[in-house]
């Protein structure tokens, strides 16, 4: 491996009930680029995901965090080792206020039972706290702080998750569908967003997206998935003019998928997990 | 000594098997733990009581306290299963608590909470075999249950009810779709568990001879472990479950006194809930709810 | 001060204990039915503890609370393996074995019950109580409180945001049978005598009542629940079985009509948050779903 790669996934099986959703997957992550991870209705994409963040375990090959090997590590440690990310249908915890979602994403930077009896959201001018407020506010969230989420449009809960994502400073954050159900203008603002984060460098981003102007605006590498095999890797732009890839796209016009088939591959995979 | 313990162990267990299949059949088909069947069994007990009290005769007391009973299971339906399909897991749980509470102390209003004396159902019928005593209400609640069963299970196995409750069982959204009447089946499965439950009370009140507002309880509680024991969703698991059940309560209070059968059961019940929650015999797997 | 008002009072503080001891589980998604199993350890230790050794209540109660905490954390581990359904009958199983141990244990009384000698007022069991109340307010606004409820909303989530759930659950049903110890460490105190019976299935399931009535989704629920509960039936002058019907009753009608109890969140926003007014056009969450 390079040690460029913040993640490399190393000949990974993964098999549902006899069918081999995940067959022979490898590939890298470049640390503090912004990749995607394309294909179309049931590529695997979802699962991917899940096998990265452990929500299931691969049947075989190994999962690699930096220098670290963390195929066998549990679902619940993975984030302490940099790995924060979204879901595809939001899942925010709906009896929690937004800011109290946004405090629960900083779980994993919290050390011991101390730090978890610390009243973070009881007075004002709690590190913790400000630094939750002052994350919402970045996102221009601030209006929403006492709300329920439950009751909050779709959009704004999709910001939100993102907003959590960020506080447990991942090192590689994984996007599930980020646009999703968003209109055009949020779409644009999100893909600014996303832009800036990574600036700094710190972040690498893995994005799973159908909407390929999305993915051409922000990602600077693509790895195209098709029935769990790897058939095309390079920028998107390469990987667009890629005849494997338009060969399984083939009949469905030059936008890869249709938005309403994929969300619900995505869906029945959530389901599963 | 042995011999004639395990007849009444078998007497008892009988009662509990009832009981069990009663809340197996509402577990297994509904995913409900139905807490008002205790509250069924002492209806059907102490509305036998009342009814004799009154001076009707025997057969009419015993169809008229299982109505009574019938009915009752049929008004928790309306208020815990078929009103409150959707809501969080654990509100039919609730509600049905709730019924166990409000039959207990209605019971109590109406009749007060003393312990009552059920007038004995066959004089002089006491079989002797070989130095056993073998009653003839034992001999009969045994009879009852084990035809109520087969009976149960033919109408699971063999009809259309029975085919529509399995594929509510699987999976309510399917059998919504393939046209089942859910409400009517659903009902049906609460009629037969007011029917087993009040028989079971019915039995005892003829066995024991006693019946009073809480006897329900202590039964249920045992039914509710046999169950467990057999496997929940398991029907003949429950039977099993409710002999073995009576048994070791039988054997209990012979060997080391009264109070150390509470103990006995409910240490047995969670070495299995612990041990292999699925029960001696397959019921269903151990599932999460709400989830 | 009414000897009976004064009355009602020790009754509605202990309730709201004990309502506060189940919450906590609950929190995180368990429901515990074995709740009145622990009470009884608590009343039970905190009474031998002041009888025999003539440690003050106030001492005695807390130690107690520690006993039937150690008693949770020894069933934790296997009881806590088992979900849902299971769990809550193993909990009852766990309530159901305490009473009957009691009931074997002479040295505690047996069937006869337990006289209690030393006693605690009015002042006190209020005192204990607002205790409880004010230290689980404080534990809902750390970041333990903010994780257990979110495991109770989506235990996935939580474990992938790093959520040790395993061990919160744990040590939400040890904290709780804790409190539930000191409910009846109070109880044993007040009324100077104690049985095996009172601490029956029948206490677990109002206790639960309580605070599914009053609603999970915060930590004002269990205290609304209790109060609302305890107070409503003695406001009907008769039998104490009437009382229950009406108790058992209500359950029923707010269960069909208001599942996820009393007071959610929603409520909340909306009685006191005047800075967010509910976004106009978008319907609140109905709160319904755990």
């Amino acid at each position: 491996m390079t040690d460029t790669s913040i993640l490399r996934l190393d000949c990974i099986h993964k098999n549902f009930g006899g069918v081999n959703v995940i067959d022979d997957l490898s590939f890298e992550v470049q640390r503090g680029s912004r990749t995607a991870l394309i294909g179309p209705n049931g590529a695997g994409k979802t699962t991917v995901f899940n096998l990265i963040s452990g929500v299931f375990f691969p049947d075989s090959g190994s999962i690699f965090v930096g220098e670290n090997d963390i195929t066998g590590i549990k679902s619940g440690t993975r984030i302490r080792h940099g790995i924060a990310r979204t879901f595809q249908n939001v899942r925010l915890m709906p009896h929690l206020s937004t800011l109290e979602n946004v405090i629960l994403g900083q779980h994993s930077r919290n050390r011991g039972w101390l730090g978890a009896l610390q009243p973070v959201n009881l007075l004002p001018g709690n590190r913790w706290c400000e630094e939750a407020r002052a994350g919402l506010a970045d996102a221009g969230l601030g209006d929403y702080e006492r709300a329920s989420v439950g009751s909050l449009p779709y959009g704004v809960q999709r910001r939100i998750e993102l907003v959590r994502a960020l506080m447990a400073q991942p090192k590689l954050l994984l996007l599930d569908e980020p646009a999703a159900g968003l209109n055009a203008a949020e779409t644009e603002e999100l893909q600014i967003h996303l832009f800036k984060l990574c600036q700094s460098g710190d972040l690498t981003l893995l994005v799973v997206e159908h909407d390929m102007h999305f993915v051409g605006a922000l990602c600077e590498a693509a790895v195209v998935l098709s029935f769990g095999r790897k058939i095309a890797e390079g920028t998107p732009d390469a990987v667009r003019d890629n005849p494997d890839v338009q060969e399984v796209y083939l009949g469905k016009s030059a936008s890869p998928v249709s938005a309403a088939s994929e969300k619900k591959e995505g869906d029945r995979a959530s389901q599963r997990a | 000594m042995i011999g004639q313990q395990i007849i009444n162990g078998v007497t008892l267990g009988s009662v509990y098997a009832m009981v069990a299949v009663a809340l197996t059949l509402s577990i297994g088909v509904l995913n409900f733990l139905n807490f008002s069947i205790p509250g069924l069994f002492m209806i059907g007990g102490m509305a036998l009581w009342a009814l004799l009290d009154a001076g009707i005769p025997w057969p009419l007391a015993v169809v008229g306290a299982l109505v009574i009973a019938v009915a009752a299971s049929l008004m928790v339906e309306r208020f815990t299963w078929r009103w409150l399909r959707g809501a969080p897991h654990f509100v039919p749980l609730v509600s049905s608590m709730a019924f166990l509470l409000l039959f207990e102390h209605i019971a109590i209003a109406y009749w007060g909470s003393d312990m009552r004396v059920v007038p004995e159902a066959f004089s002089g019928g006491d079989w002797r075999i070989a130095g056993l005593v073998i009653g003839i209400p034992q001999l009969m609640g045994l009879l009852c249950s084990i035809a109520l069963v087969a009976g149960l299970s033919w109408l699971l196995a063999s009809t259309r009810t029975g085919r529509a409750l399995r594929t509510i069982a699987e999976d309510p959204d399917t059998a919504l779709l393939l046209g089942v009447d859910i409400n009517r089946v659903v009902s049906v499965v609460f009629i037969v568990a007011g029917l087993f439950t009040a028989l079971a009370g019915i039995l005892f009140a003829i066995n024991y001879r006693q019946v009073h507002p809480f006897m329900g309880e202590a039964v249920g509680l045992k039914g509710i472990s046999a169950m467990i024991i057999g496997g929940m969703g398991n029907i003949w698991g429950s039977i099993v479950g409710g002999l073995i059940i009576g048994t070791t309560e039988v054997f209990a209070i012979s060997y080391f006194g009264a109070d150390f059968v509470d103990l006995a059961v409910f240490g047995l019940l969670l070495a299995i809930l612990i041990l292999r929650p699925t029960g001696l015999f397959r019921g269903m797997q151990p599932v999460r709810f709400g989830i | 001060m009414s000897g009976y008002f004064e009355g009602v009072l020790v009754l509605l503080a202990i309730n709201v204990v004990f309502a506060y001891g189940a919450y906590l589980p609950l929190a995180a998604g368990q429901l515990n039915l074995g709740i009145a199993g622990f009470a009884a350890v608590g009343a039970y230790g905190s009474a031998y503890l002041s009888d025999t050794f003539a440690i003050h209540p106030i001492l005695a109660i807390p130690i107690g609370a520690m006993f039937a905490g150690l008693i949770a954390l020894l069933v934790a581990v296997p009881v806590l393996r088992t979900r849902g359904i299971y769990l809550a009958l193993a909990t009852f199983a766990v309530g159901q074995i305490v009473r009957a141990a009691i009931l074997n244990l002479e040295f505690l009384g047996g069937a006869a019950g337990y006289p209690v000698s030393a006693f605690v007022g009015l002042p006190v069991v209020l005192g204990f109580a607002l205790a409880v109340i004010v230290v689980v307010m404080v534990l809902f606004a750390t970041r333990f409180g903010i994780a257990l409820r979110a495991v109770q909303d989506d235990e996935r989530v939580a474990d992938l945001m790093g959520v040790e759930v395993r061990g919160f659950q744990m040590a939400a049903f040890i904290l709780g049978a804790a409190v539930a110890g000191i409910g009846g460490g109070l109880y044993a105190h007040h009324f100077s005598y104690i049985e095996a019976q009172y601490f029956n299935i029948g206490l677990s399931i109002s206790i639960v009542l309580y605070v599914l009535l009053g609603g999970t989704q915060t930590a004002w629920g269990p205290l609304i629940g209790a109060t609302v509960f305890t107070l409503l039936p003695e406001l009907l002058r008769g039998s104490a079985s009437l009382r229950y019907v009406v108790f058992a009753a209500g359950v029923i009608v707010l269960m069909a009509l208001r599942p996820q109890g009393l007071l959610t969140r929603a409520t909340i926003q909306r009685l006191f948050d005047w800075r967010n007014p509910p976004i106009p056009g978008v319907p609140m969450a109905s709160g319904r779903g755990q």
